[in-house]
């Protein structure tokens, strides 16, 4: 009689633990899917990006450490960067409704327009789901899929905390360094670092 | 004119008017979020002085700054100064932070009020009269919700004055600023990778758990722990465990994790905290167990196991033997009962023994609970309880002798009354089997013993009870298997002497608690006890011989019986005192004199010498403590083994109540002595467990094994 719950407890700790512990991202581990509101309008899904290099950028227009890095032309130049590689780069914004950052997908489109940021797509996950499945912290911060799924980054942008554009020059990108070492079929050097920045502003 | 002498003078005059002194002493500026204010712990500066500068921010609430490692996000505060030529700021000294949690992200830093310390050296050929400027550059994010990245510019200057010359106190927030630092920590840190999480081990007392409000570990690198995860804190016994789970950037075998650990304790005046600072490298999983670590994980089942050995063990212990004779002579008169009586007893003597253990224990656990550091056998630290004991022992001498029978007084009352004493009787022999039993602890015990005092109140209680079955044990096979009993030699006149005869030991065990007592309340104290046995002698006789008088004669013996009886008991109570620390001191004074007495401090004296040292804890009232010490330690050739190596003897007295040495106990996972350690010559030499029984060969063995290079390691 006793053994009975004791054994349905054991089983439903060691299911939750595993799913917990499957869902924490981990660099050569597969990255957790999503599926999310994109700022265009339609959906984006990251199972249909399957075969092609993912970035994604977690991002807060109004956090003064984003400011630096798209002031300074930094956060553009990698996404052309990018894109000249065929490596889709997304924007994810986790602010939630009435918190700083927090946008509807015309505002978040024209930003990068008025900044020049040529993102993909962005993704506005007011929820905080997709954020918390990533377990993103700051803005920014930076996450690379291998066209296999496998989460291959995760981290900040570069090596110098600071809000000072005058860092940027002068710090390691870990971003530009990521994307040489995929073009040159290597894996990444410095696969996990330390985000800087302003916390994710999510709901509660 | 200006007299460059008369200038400390005017300086000193100045700042002791306090009008000036708030300008020279700090400069500040302030943002929408953030006042900051540049002080410094002197008015004025010698040439070569060393001082403490700080920037201090109050932040208006809801917003904070951050610590040196800010968690999920943020950034460290940041100052630059800008000093003369020849002239430095040390490192940033960091107070003790708090976390800052907004929902899944937590950060570590400050809020309301800050201040962040860094020691100045002021150039020894400053010259006096002149004028020291501190310019400091301070970068912060001050965060509430959204951050600001914010920068300011401070000043202060610093007249440098002759030597001698007055320097005035400085700002009274540097003061207030040092207060909110971490400390060095008393305690001792072990951390180990157990499954996917970190397991910070924390040495302390258990009492100082009790207390507990809230404990955080606060890493000083990013990426060290996950910074939001729970820290999940349990208490066993004196050891406190915080599991961390790793974070981004883990620690690697052998890596340094430092941090400080914020521990919150309800006081007087509400909810202090206060930062240890923890400096622990990971263990390598492939070290081998640490003993005190190796007997507290045992598992419940061998503990229990070792428990009831131990108890059957105990049985052949110079303190029970003669009880457990007496009670298989009682056995013997018993032979003619019916099997059905003679279990009864059997079980009327494992139910005496089991309350006793389960009492004993009992009152352990409302010790632990009080915060008592107390151990096996820690009621022989009390001389009241010794003396009482030794009157018992005496009493039950005198009746083994025939001096008296307490049965004899029942007979009358009518055979139904009679049986059920004898099944008392059998009760009561378990209780003082139980007395007498804990002063002696076997080997296998101290194991089991050590687990269960660390262990919750149920365990624990499992494991005395474990250990009470197993003193029990024999004595109830003998009961419940007749063929056993056959085994027993016939009754006859033989067992009336045999009887007489065990009379010996008891008196015997009752001169040994009486220097017991001597060695714990002085030579008065032995007076007292001799004389309260006299008393209980003559109280003894006469109630024997007045029992068969009637009732003219009986009833005045009885009175001078009673008054006899309460003269021991009275004259034990009021004569015997115990000044406790005084007396261990003073048994120090013996003539053979190898050894000192041990501390804490004496020992961490030698140990960082990289002398070797062997460590004796003990206490008068413990048997196989006084025979280990006989036939083991005082012989010629253990003194020349401690001479040939130059080993330091040092012994820890546990006779009465001594906190340190409780605390060694636990931390070797033991409840009770005796406790032999051997310290290795080698600052970094792991201390070897000796075996609670002592041979001369064990003892130059185990020095001889530890000398030997490259063993010390392995132990």
């Amino acid at each position: 009689m006793h053994r009975f719950p004791l054994l349905f407890l054991a089983v439903f700790f060691f299911v939750f633990a595993f799913s917990v512990a499957n869902a924490e991202p981990a660099v050569s581990k597969p990255a957790p899917l999503f599926s999310g509101a994109a700022a265009d309008g339609g959906t984006v899904t990251l199972a249909d990006l399957r075969g092609k290099t993912v970035i994604l950028e977690w991002t807060n227009h109004e956090c003064p450490f984003v400011k630096k890095h798209y002031e300074s032309g930094n956060i553009q130049g990698l996404q052309k960067q990018a894109a000249a590689q065929g490596v889709v780069w997304l924007q994810v914004i986790s602010s939630a409704p009435g918190k700083q950052g927090y946008v509807d997908g015309e505002t978040a489109r024209k930003a990068n327009i008025e900044r020049g940021a040529t993102p993909a797509n962005t993704v506005l996950d007011s929820t905080g789901a997709i954020g918390k499945l990533y377990g993103a912290t700051n803005t920014p911060q930076f996450f690379i899929i291998n066209p296999q799924g496998v989460l291959v980054y995760k981290g900040g942008i570069d090596s110098i905390a600071s809000t000072d554009k005058a860092d940027v020059a002068r710090a390691e990108n870990y971003i530009s360094a990521a994307l040489k070492d995929l073009a040159s079929g290597k894996p990444i050097a410095k696969s996990s670092t330390k985000p800087y920045g302003c916390s994710v502003k999510y709901a509660g | 004119m200006f007299n460059a002498r008369l200038f400390p003078l005017i300086v000193a005059f100045i700042l002791s008017t306090s009008g000036l002194h708030a300008v020279a002493a700090s400069s500040e500026a302030a943002t929408g979020q953030v006042k900051a204010q540049l002080i410094a712990s002197a008015d004025a500066v010698h040439p070569g002085d060393e001082i403490l500068i700080g920037v201090r921010q109050s932040i208006i609430p809801h917003w904070h700054t951050y610590w040196v490692n800010p968690g999920d996000s943020g950034l460290a505060t940041r100052i630059e100064y800008d000093l003369p030529p020849g002239s430095a700021a040390g490192e940033i000294q960091w107070p003790t932070p708090s976390r800052i949690s907004m929902g899944s992200v937590v950060n570590y830093g400050y809020q309301n009020e800050v201040t962040l310390l860094s020691t100045l050296n002021i150039p020894g050929d400053s010259v006096a009269g002149s004028a020291f400027p501190v310019k400091a550059r301070v970068n912060w994010l001050v965060c509430k919700e959204e951050c600001i990245p914010q920068q300011v510019e401070l000043q202060l200057t610093l007249p440098v004055v002759g030597p001698g010359a007055a320097i005035g106190t400085g700002s009274p927030l540097i003061a207030q600023a040092r207060a909110g630092l971490p400390v060095a920590s008393p305690w001792s840190f072990r951390l180990e990778k157990i499954g996917d999480r970190l397991s910070l081990r924390i040495s302390g007392k258990a009492a100082q758990w009790a207390g507990l409000k809230d404990i955080w570990f606060y890493p000083e690198q990013w990426g060290r722990i996950a910074h939001g995860a729970d820290q999940i804190s349990k208490v066993s016994g004196d050891v406190l465990e915080l599991q961390l789970k790793p974070g981004d950037d883990p620690l690697a075998s052998g890596g340094m994790l430092a941090g400080v650990l914020a521990v919150t304790e309800n006081s007087g005046e509400g909810a202090a905290t206060r930062g240890y600072r923890v400096d622990v490298v990971l263990e390598a999983a492939a070290v081998p167990p640490d003993h005190s670590a190796a007997q507290s994980d045992l598992p419940l089942s061998s503990a229990l196991l070792l428990a009831l050995a131990g108890g059957v063990i105990l049985n052949l212990m110079p303190c029970v033997f003669p009880i457990l004779s007496f009670k298989a002579l009682s056995l013997l008169t018993h032979a003619q009962q019916s099997r059905a009586e003679v279990r009864l007893h059997g079980l009327a003597y494992t139910l005496g023994i089991l309350l006793s253990f389960a009492i004993l224990g009992g009152l352990l656990i409302l010790l632990k609970a009080g915060g008592a550091q107390i151990g096996w056998g820690f009621q022989f630290q009390s001389p009241l309880f010794v003396l009482a004991v030794a009157y018992l022992m005496f009493a039950v001498g005198l009746s083994l002798s025939g001096v008296f029978s307490l049965g004899g007084a029942f007979t009358g009352v009518g055979s139904g009354l009679a049986q059920r004493s004898g099944y008392t009787g059998s009760f009561f022999t378990g209780v003082l089997a139980t007395v007498v039993a804990t002063p002696c602890t076997a080997p296998f015990m101290g194991a089991a013993l050590g687990f269960a005092l660390t262990q919750p109140p149920a365990i624990l209680l499992a494991v005395f009870l474990g250990l009470g079955l197993g003193l029990a044990l024999p004595y109830l096979l003998l009961c419940y298997w007749p063929s056993l009993q056959r085994c027993l030699p016939k009754p006859g006149v033989w067992m009336d002497r045999l009887k007489q005869f065990l009379a010996f030991p008891m008196y015997g065990a009752a001169v040994w608690l009486v220097w017991v007592l001597a060695q714990q309340a002085g030579v008065n104290a032995a007076a007292v006890a001799l004389g309260g046995m006299i008393a209980i002698a003559f109280a003894a006789w006469l109630y024997e011989i007045s029992k068969t008088h009637g009732t003219q004669v009986r009833y005045p013996c009885m009175g001078f019986v009673a008054l006899a009886l309460v003269a021991a008991v009275l004259g034990g109570y009021f004569g015997i005192q115990a000044p406790l620390s005084a007396i261990t001191a003073k048994n120090a004074n013996t003539q053979d004199k190898r050894w000192e007495t041990y501390s804490t401090g004496r020992l961490q004296q030698l140990r960082a010498q990289g002398k070797p040292v062997f460590v004796n804890f003990t206490a008068a009232w413990c048997i196989s403590c006084l025979v280990n010490e006989q036939v083991a330690l005082s012989q010629t050739s253990v003194k020349n083994a401690f001479e040939t190596f130059g080993i330091t003897y040092l012994k820890g007295d546990w006779t009465n109540r001594d906190q340190e040495i409780t605390g060694v106990l636990a931390e070797f996972g033991r409840g009770g002595v005796p406790l032999y350690l051997y310290y290795p010559a080698g600052t970094s030499a792991y201390p070897v467990v000796l075996p609670q029984i002592l041979t001369p060969e064990i003892v130059i063995e185990s020095i001889r094994v530890a000398a030997s290079p490259g063993s010390a390691v392995s132990q």
